[in-house]
């Protein structure tokens, strides 16, 4: 039970203080594609946490077989087989949603942030380890994803997830869920969330 | 002619219009880490340039002669198992995402250890960055369009032959090189700004970025225009200039307000 | 350690994972394939019925637990040397009298392909109706071509006429009042519309035996006075 403590710390550690998007910048193809309304931003959050726990557990369970040289092989062929599940799951029961995300739900087999979780923790830890740490930078990129497209939803529609929020009068600011939008959002937050960090740095010293 | 005006609108379309980085967020990374300086992120446009383009090649013949039902190869192989009709209809589009990454390392590899080998110079300027190009979404994207325009597609005419299918990738590369080379330009003026502290470095990237995407949805609509003008004019217009069809078609309205 | 450093076991170890998860794949294709098949089918089955004979009389058919007959058939149209392929789903009442037809067609929009679905009346006569299958139009803008209200406006209108596009309101009978703000969307759309109905509408059979048609051979035109080629 020795381990206990630390997994409850790495998946602690993957929410907020080590956030995959705002503090590590990875997976932000996703992160600024799927964004511009919430419930893809949501569905694409929780195919990045099942592709992320799975492959963190299958990488973890085999990490005393895989020499160096041939473990980005397995990572690979491991991420992109789970993908596959994920992606024909989707379309069989969410066709719509599927159709929505396009490419971008392929497109998690080169998210960084998996190939990066699987590398820095999943290879190097036992699999109570890896699951927690999977879940907490799983939960950390929900956080993030859902945050942007809040954001960009209210902004740009005036509604959230079907029911409006901002009273009739609010005009549409129809940039927000274009491409520009998301760049502009994300880069506002980034700065925001820099901004707090260096607020509380300052009052530490 | 006509296939002349279709390769001329996927190039407009991948380079420009739709650019990979601005419209598509693809290969977000690279233009995000890679973009302080002006002569790294040409190379770095070069290099996903040439793996694009590689990589479209081969995924272009694999989606066409191994995954779609009724490929060649496939048919082949399962024809010693099977019946040719039940061999025909062997579908392997569900292996198509792991056979494309695989495809798009390997094929890194290989021009790593080629340019390494016989071209010293162009391995310096972008060897370094062949390795991260592995896991650059730009190219899986390029791979994934392709897919989507080769099998599953209703209208055989519309099927992208290899043709169509390099010009994506070239294209589709350039539009990332402008992207990436246009980025670091203005970072390498920002050296020289003040910039809020909080915003240094990828905050005000992501900014700029939106700000040049703004620009880059001005080109939206530039590729239907151009349809129409090197395209059969549409038929409105051709009832305008006949006069005697709009007569035609007059009698006809008579008739058929009557017929019901 | 031995174990990591034979090349054998890695071998093995590599090939065992490949076969593992290719099982896995096959097991899932197997499984869900069909399912994925039934949904990419069903997308535009669904629309069908409302299409042609509208809500109320559709809604009124499936609350009698009666389904529609609808056949699928492939016209391809001759111009210029292009040709151009239509899927046309024939649709017939329970008791085999024919009702309309829906016509899947595309063209280019403002941003990218529009893809639509035209409803016929069994004639071709008549629109009875429009859907939108697929499009990437500005979000807020051109992407309005997807809701009811202007979609509606393609209703009841004669196949017999060019629709043509008038902006600010006050669109008359053979006319289609655009959205404020994406013109270009609305005459992507209503052009999409006229060449479909111009080339298909004169195609179309009034067939009140859904079993004698499915042996009808693709029908073929060659029309080269006319320009309507679009894609």
């Amino acid at each position: 039970m020795a381990d206990q403590p630390t997994a409850t710390e790495r998946f602690v550690q993957g929410i907020l203080p080590e956030n995959p998007v705002y503090r590590q910048l990875l997976g932000l193809c996703a992160t600024l594609a799927v964004t511009n309304g919430m419930k893809p931003a949501l569905t694409m959050a929780v195919c990045v946490a099942f592709v992320l726990v799975c492959a963190n557990v299958v990488i973890s369970l085999i990490r005393n077989l895989l020499k160096p040289h041939l473990r980005i092989v397995v990572f690979t062929l491991t991420i992109a087989t789970f993908v596959t599940v994920a992606d024909r799951v989707l379309a069989a029961y969410m066709f719509q949603m599927s159709k929505t995300l396009g490419p971008y739900i392929p497109l998690i087999i080169v998210n960084c942030l998996i190939i990066c979780r699987c590398e820095v923790c999943a290879s190097k830890q036992n699999v109570v380890i890896a699951a927690a740490d999977a879940l907490g930078q799983s939960i950390g990129f929900g956080l993030a994803l859902a945050s942007i497209a809040a954001i960009r939803e209210i902004l740009g529609t005036g509604m959230l997830m079907g029911f409006r929020v901002l009273p009739s009068f609010w005009p549409d600011w129809v940039i927000m869920v274009l491409p520009p939008g998301a760049f502009i959002t994300l880069g506002l937050l980034l700065g925001l969330v820099n901004y707090i960090d260096f607020k509380r740095e300052q009052t530490r010293n | 002619m006509d296939y002349f005006v279709d390769i001329l609108l996927i190039a407009l379309s991948a380079s420009i219009i739709n650019n990979f980085i601005f419209y598509y967020f693809v290969g977000i990374c690279p233009f995000v880490g890679v973009s302080k300086k002006v002569d790294m992120a040409f190379g770095m446009g070069c290099a996903v340039t040439f793996v694009m383009s590689i990589a479209a090649f081969l995924s272009w013949g694999i989606t066409v002669f191994v995954l779609i039902p009724g490929a060649p190869v496939s048919a082949f192989i399962a024809g010693f198992f099977t019946t040719p009709e039940a061999a025909a209809q062997i579908d392997l589009t569900v292996l198509s995402y792991i056979v494309y990454i695989f495809a798009i390392a390997s094929s890194v590899q290989f021009v790593e250890m080629y340019v390494k080998k016989f071209f010293p110079p162009l391995y310096r300027s972008f060897g370094v960055f062949l390795p991260l190009i592995t896991t650059n979404c730009a190219i899986l994207f390029a791979c994934l369009t392709i897919m989507s325009h080769v099998a599953g597609v209703d209208n055989p005419k519309e099927v992208w032959d290899l043709g169509k299918a390099m010009t994506l990738a070239l294209f589709g590369g350039l539009g990332f090189t402008i992207a990436i080379v246009i980025m670091a330009g203005i970072r390498e003026e920002l050296e020289l700004c003040d910039i809020p502290k909080p915003f240094e470095g990828a905050a005000i990237t992501l900014v700029i970025g939106g700000i040049i995407a703004i620009a880059f949805m001005g080109f939206t609509g530039v590729d239907s225009g151009v349809k129409k003008a090197l395209k059969p004019v549409p038929h409105v217009s051709q009832v305008q200039e006949q006069p005697q069809r709009v007569a035609l078609l007059n009698t006809k309205d008579c008739k058929g307000v009557i017929m019901p | 350690m031995s174990l990591k450093n034979s090349n054998l076991v890695q071998a093995w170890l590599v090939l065992l994972l490949a076969t593992l998860f290719g099982t896995a794949l096959a097991g899932i294709q197997a499984k869900l394939g069909p399912v994925i098949e039934a949904n990419k089918v069903k997308e535009t089955m669904a629309k069908i019925p409302v299409l042609v004979l509208g809500e109320d009389l559709s809604a009124e058919l499936a609350a009698d637990n009666q389904s529609l007959t609808i056949k699928s058939r492939v016209i391809d149209v001759k111009k210029n040397g292009i040709t151009k392929f239509y899927t046309v789903y024939d649709v017939w009442l329970p008791e085999g009298k024919m009702v309309g037809h829906v016509v899947k067609a595309d063209g280019q929009g403002y941003a990218d392909k529009i893809e639509l679905l035209v409803g016929l009346d069994a004639q071709g006569k008549h629109i009875t109706g429009l859907f939108v299958l697929d499009q990437k139009e500005t979000p807020g803008l051109g992407a309005k071509i997807m809701e009811d209200a202007w979609r509606g406006q393609f209703k009841e209108k004669s196949t017999e006429k060019t629709l043509s596009v008038v902006k600010g309101g006050g669109a008359k009978e053979d006319e289609i009042d655009a959205i404020s703000g994406a013109t270009i969307s609305s005459r992507s759309v209503t052009g999409i519309v006229n060449t479909t109905v111009a080339n298909v509408a004169s195609q179309l059979q009034v067939t009140d035996n859904p079993a004698s048609n499915s042996k009808t051979p693709a029908v073929q035109t060659e029309d080269p006075g006319k320009n309507k080629e679009h894609s």
